[in-house]
């Protein structure tokens, strides 16, 4: 069983196509990564998911559970962010945090939010209103909120955005330790280098799935520039980035005395996205 | 609970915005004032009023006669009602806006004690606005009333507070942001006003104003105020009134759990 399932998910708001037929399944333990321009639809499929939304078309299944009938159930089993920040601005932070986990009926409550507090380093302003928090604080809070239950599944949107490297850096090798605790999680991003951490990633545009895979397979869809100098003269070759594509190209040119430097260039994940979404492709 | 977690939540986040909660209280206190301002004003002035001409043949036209007594305490209901509904209605609509309703839900809180937890937590500021409004009336206005009085004028601008609480939450219901709550207010406000004794006593009204009336709860809280004012009445008169402020809060209450949406 997965831990995620979606069949044929479409989502309209009035005549607007917000998500048409998406598709996919996410790995119990997985990072999986939901990229795309902006509008492109991830917050519509995050909270289809998590059971925000009604779809007007399709099937979502959670850890074998629909999302809308079977809704107590997996509310104790998911853990959601939303990409803003929903917290209430006139309490303090740890007042925000014990208030959802103690909709979650957490056991040693106290403990876990001292825990928290410490992961995401609001110790020192834990009884300070939320109201006065920078945008990045904000966010820490509110993921806090969102992994105070231990939840199975986490469903966050954009939950690095504005936060700082050293913080994000920290998040994402939380995220590692949860999903190889068999956490599933389920994360938006407009950020290359984390897309890069997710062990799978879908680029969604206009409400529409371009692709699933590992961000080694998207790499692999790229084009691969060498350059070599042969007698002061400069000649390129473009090849695919696939790994034996490099390869052989490698092996034909062999390793002959006046070629004097090579130098090989593959798209980045940024420029595979951008021809990706931009139907380049 | 989940009921008391959310309402004492809702409790702390009044103690975290001073302002706000200062503004709550001493807005009414400021009203009712100026009512006290204005009728010093008009008690003055009423005799020196310059008589309207008409035709011949027209009976004269009299000033409304508004007596401070008969005023005074449907107006201070009708503060009271008018603001507990709108902050109540404005700060639920708040927590859709800033996406806190959907993360609640998602949480697990269930509407209906989403909806039981706002009324909890505004129990506590509804009853410290009727306790206020109501002293301050006795006190600037020197109203004579016996202590059994006094209980029931307070019971009844109480439930009142509850009641509007309860149509801000109904009429939150509905709105996807603040600015949908503000056609509601002279939905609210106007019919209140001339239709529920506030200005004129409704018996006067035309059948069909009268009717309209009925459906808005100041009318009872109104009946119970006039009846208080006379200087002999009977307990039982009034339970009829009292019991149809309570049967608003169920029925409120009720469809309030009917009518907000989980998902969109
Ligand atoms: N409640 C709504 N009513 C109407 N249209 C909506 C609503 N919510 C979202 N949309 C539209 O659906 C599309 C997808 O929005 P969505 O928020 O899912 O995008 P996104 O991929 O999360 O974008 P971003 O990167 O900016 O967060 C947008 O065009 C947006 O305008
Ligand atoms: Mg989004």
């Amino acid at each position: 069983m997965h831990a995620i399932e979606i069949n044929n998910l479409s989502k309209n708001y009035g005549k607007f196509k917000a998500l048409q037929h998406v598709t996919l399944n996410v790995e119990k333990g997985t990072i999986f990564g939901l990229l795309g321009p902006n509008g492109a639809g991830k917050t519509t499929l995050i909270k289809a998911i998590a059971g925000a939304l009604k779809p007007n078309e399709g099937s979502v299944t959670v850890l074998g559970l629909d999302p809308l009938k079977n809704k107590w159930e997996i509310r104790k089993k998911i853990g959601y962010m939303p990409q803003t920040a929903s917290l209430y601005g006139d309490i303090s932070a740890k007042q925000n945090i014990r208030f959802f986990g103690k909709a979650q009926k957490v056991a040693d409550l106290e403990k876990e939010v001292e825990n928290i507090l410490k992961f995401t380093e609001l110790e020192n302003r834990a009884n300070d209103r939320v109201r006065n928090f920078s945008g990045g604080m904000q966010k820490r809070v509110s993921l806090a909120c969102a992994l105070v239950h231990h939840p199975q599944i986490l469903f966050l949107d954009e939950p690095t955005a504005a936060v700082d490297p050293h913080l994000k850096i920290r998040t994402w090798e939380l995220f590692r330790e949860l999903a190889n605790k068999g956490v599933t999680i389920f994360v938006s991003t407009h950020l290359m280098d984390e897309a890069h951490k997710c062990d799978r990633i879908a680029i969604l545009r206009e409400g529409i799935l371009l692709a699933v895979d590992t961000p080694e397979q998207i790499l692999s869809r790229g084009k691969t520039v060498i350059t070599f100098q042969k007698n002061g003269e400069t000649i390129q070759h473009e090849i695919s980035s696939a790994k034996d594509a490099i390869l052989k190209e490698l092996q034909l040119l062999g390793l002959q005395k006046d070629i004097n430097q090579i130098d090989i260039k593959s798209d980045d994940l940024e420029t595979i996205l951008l021809s990706i979404t931009q139907g380049k492709e | 609970m989940q009921i008391f977690i959310i309402a004492s939540r809702v409790l702390s986040q009044l103690k975290g915005d001073k302002r706000f909660l200062a503004i709550s209280i001493v807005g009414p206190i400021v009203i009712i004032f100026l009512l006290k301002v204005l009728f010093d004003a008009l008690d003055a002035d009423l005799p020196k009023l310059p008589q309207i001409p008409v035709k011949p043949g027209m009976p004269p036209i009299q000033p409304p006669a508004i007596t401070t007594l008969s005023f005074i305490l449907p107006a201070a209901a009708f503060v009271i009602h008018f603001l507990c509904f709108v902050i109540c209605a404005i700060l639920l609509v708040q927590e859709r806006t800033r996406g806190t309703l959907e993360r609640m839900l998602i949480s697990g809180f269930r509407r209906t004690s989403i909806i039981g937890g706002y009324t909890v937590g505004y129990f506590g500021l509804a009853t410290l606005q009727s306790i206020i409004v109501v002293t301050e009336v006795l006190w600037l206005f020197k109203l004579d009333l016996s202590f059994t009085s006094i209980f029931l004028l307070f019971l009844v601008i109480w439930l009142l507070a509850i009641v509007s609480v309860m149509m801000g939450i109904f009429i939150s219901t509905f709105a996807r942001h603040e600015g949908h709550v503000f056609p509601f207010i002279p939905l609210l406000i106007l019919p209140s006003i001339f239709l529920t004794g506030v200005i004129v006593s409704p018996d006067k009204l035309p059948v069909w104003a009268e009717f309209i009336g009925k459906l808005f709860p100041l009318r009872y809280a109104n009946n119970i105020i006039k009846e208080l004012m006379k200087p002999e009445y009977a307990m039982v008169d009034l339970i009829p009134d009292y019991l149809i402020l309570v049967g608003y809060i169920l029925a409120l209450l009720f469809l309030a759990s009917r009518t907000m949406k989980e998902t969109e």
